[in-house]
């Protein structure tokens, strides 16, 4: 099974730390900074995550979220929101997106992370089937 | 003469020509004998009252059946003078009318007793019906309206007007407004007295409370035409609430520009926390593989990082510096050129022209020099890096400083590389960067709190490849109201 876990994040120092981590616990880190690329790559690698940052220069992750939950191609894939703009206890995630026909994401991460439940929790999104969708705010 | 010539005229003429007026005169006429009984009416009186043959006055009139309580033919045939008489009464179809009518005694001789009573009376309804409609619109017209003469003694005030500043008729305008013992500055009222024409101004007055009193005055002319003007009428406009209303968006846009802050704030400390952590992980990896490549890796983004923290805490701390502008009456002008004077140089190493448009005159305002600096500074040293990004070759900056009725303007504009709609929606509400590490994105956000703070504005106007244009827009009323307000606390604290 294929282990691409798909990184979008503007800033070069995150998205080289995410994808060290990742690389180092065997999974297939790709790395694009903006929401755009972002977009195009989930369609065409289908990874088995999406790590997305919210704030991002142009197009917002929360633009890019919709419409990968919009996409049948892309619709299905775990996403992880890791931003500095959320505190996770606190995230009204449906202010930015009303549409209850778009699901919540599926974990919520503050930066800075911390690595060890960074891993328990890709790992817990990646290998288990997806039943139910977590529709609570932090992981 | 006059005797003579009328002495010429043949009787018969006399006697057609005062059957002629007392037919036509524009009134209802009457001929009232001592027992009421009307003996003589005119075609007006007839047309009006209907048939009045053998019938007494206080019938045709009031369809009474005996004499009114004041009878003012009584009064006429008592006195033998003329009176005036403001009545009330029935015309022929029975409808109240109310009438002005005028009672004039006929006798002989000068001193014969008075034989009849001439009676002229005018429906006065409509006119009666449109003084009313007039005095309910000056009373309840939801505005302050004062009538003064020329020593600006009050004559008149409407009913808004009394409740809010008490009884005031005969008192002095200044007094009552203002609470003054002279005359205003700038009086608009004064300036209509003098060239007779129509004068607005912002006024704060004081009610019958004590209460500050924010309205929008108008002033005119009491007549249409003429140089000489008696009488002036003040019309003035509540603002108060609005006043109020524009204080709390003022203070909400402060505070929101806070809490901006903040998150902002938070946001960059996070990616670098982040971004520190993520050397720490990849220089302790490294040293784990004993890689080379990945340790300095690392060890770059640690430094990288650590710049950044430096640099944001520089910039923060300038974002924080003053929290409240500290207001002079400045030449706007002068602020341009110092800026010109400092970027000059250095856009010209870079192949670009930095430029300057600025009136010939201009007056001064109250702003907060120092602020304004670093708004310009900002504006101009992004102008300089947008044309930077751009591969445009013969790049200009302009900085344009002008007045317009109303308003302050400043505006830096380039034909550097542009920003898109997307870009446009971030640059004020974030510590957002295009610029990478060599940003903080604090340099919009602190200038849009400087112009903040001196109740402006600022707007950005972008085209991607075609460059940008920042205006920031200062009310000269809201950087005035904030100079007074600012003198104000200087005096109390003193």
């Amino acid at each position: 099974m294929s282990k691409d876990i798909l990184i979008v994040e503007d800033e070069p120092d995150v998205a080289t730390y995410l994808a060290a981590i990742l690389k180092t616990n065997g999974y297939h880190p790709v790395v694009v900074s903006d929401a755009k690329h972002g977009f195009q790559s989930a369609k065409k690698i289908c990874p088995v995550l999406i790590c997305l940052d919210i704030m991002m220069p142009q197009e917002s992750g929360i633009s890019m979220y919709s419409k990968l939950k919009q996409e049948p191609a892309t619709r299905e894939i775990p996403v992880l929101v890791i931003s500095g703009v959320i505190q996770t206890d606190d995230f009204d995630f449906r202010s930015y997106i009303p549409d209850e026909s778009i699901p919540l994401p599926d974990c919520f991460m503050e930066k800075p992370i911390n690595v060890a439940k960074f891993l328990k929790t890709i790992d817990t999104l990646t290998s288990s089937p997806r039943k139910k969708k977590r529709h609570t705010h932090g992981c | 003469m006059a005797a003579e010539s009328r002495s010429k005229v043949p009787r018969r003429l006399t006697d057609m020509i005062y059957q002629s007026l007392f037919q036509h005169v524009p009134f209802n006429v009457a001929i009232i004998d001592r027992d009421y009984n009307i003996v003589e009416a005119n075609k007006n009186f007839t047309e009006h009252f209907g048939d009045w043959h053998g019938k007494k006055c206080y019938t045709v009139h009031k369809q009474r059946m005996t004499p009114c309580d004041e009878c003012p033919a009584l009064t006429v045939f008592k006195k033998g003078k003329a009176i005036v008489t403001d009545s009330v009464g029935f015309d022929k179809h029975g409808r109240q009318t109310h009438y002005v009518g005028h009672c004039a005694p006929l006798k002989r001789t000068e001193h014969s007793p008075v034989e009849y009573v001439l009676e002229m009376i005018r429906p006065v309804t409509e006119t009666a019906q449109w003084q009313q409609e007039y005095q309910i619109l000056f009373d309840r017209v939801p505005c302050y309206i004062t009538v003064i003469d020329e020593q600006y003694r009050i004559v008149r005030a409407n009913e808004a007007f009394r409740e809010k500043f008490g009884d005031v008729i005969n008192h002095y305008c200044y007094e009552v407004y203002k609470r003054r013992d002279s005359k205003c500055k700038n009086c608009p009222a004064a300036k209509t007295f003098r060239d007779g024409k129509i004068h607005r101004s912002n006024q704060v007055g004081t009610s019958k409370r004590g209460q500050d009193i924010y309205y929008v005055v108008s002033t005119s002319p009491l007549k249409r035409t003429g140089d000489n003007v008696a009488h002036v009428i003040e019309i003035s406009t509540d603002v108060t609430d609005l006043k109020k209303l524009e204080q709390q968006v003022i203070e909400a846009e402060r505070l929101g520009a806070v809490g901006q802050t903040v998150a902002g704030l938070a946001h960059s400390i996070k990616n670098i926390l982040m971004g520190l952590e993520g050397g720490k992980y990849i220089v302790s990896l490294g040293l784990q593989k004993n890689d080379k490549k990945m340790i300095s890796e690392g060890w770059e983004m640690l430094e990288r990082n650590f710049e950044k923290t430096t640099a944001l805490v520089k910039d923060f701390l300038s974002f924080s510096k003053g929290r409240l502008p500290s207001l002079k009456m400045v030449d706007p002008g002068e602020i341009v050129k110092e800026i010109v004077g400092l970027y000059k140089e250095i856009a010209a190493r870079s192949g670009i022209e930095l430029r300057a448009d600025i009136p010939s005159k201009m007056k001064q305002a109250p702003l907060d020099p120092d602020g304004i600096h670093t708004c310009l500074t900002n504006l101009v040293s992004n102008a300089i890096d947008a044309c930077l990004m751009s591969e445009k070759k013969g790049s200009d900056v302009i900085i344009r400083v002008w007045e317009t009725r109303d308003k302050l303007m400043f505006e830096v504009s380039d034909n550097g590389s542009g920003i898109d709609y997307e870009l446009k929606k971030k640059i004020f509400t974030t510590f957002f960067t295009t610029k990478g590490g060599q940003g903080t994105g604090l340099g919009l956000l602190t200038t849009r709190k400087i112009v903040q703070e001196h109740g402006g504005k600022i707007f950005v106007d972008s085209t991607p490849g075609k460059g940008s244009r920042f205006r920031m827009e200062f009310p000269f009323k809201r950087l005035t109201a904030l100079y007074e307000e600012e003198q104000k606390l200087k005096k109390e604290q003193s």
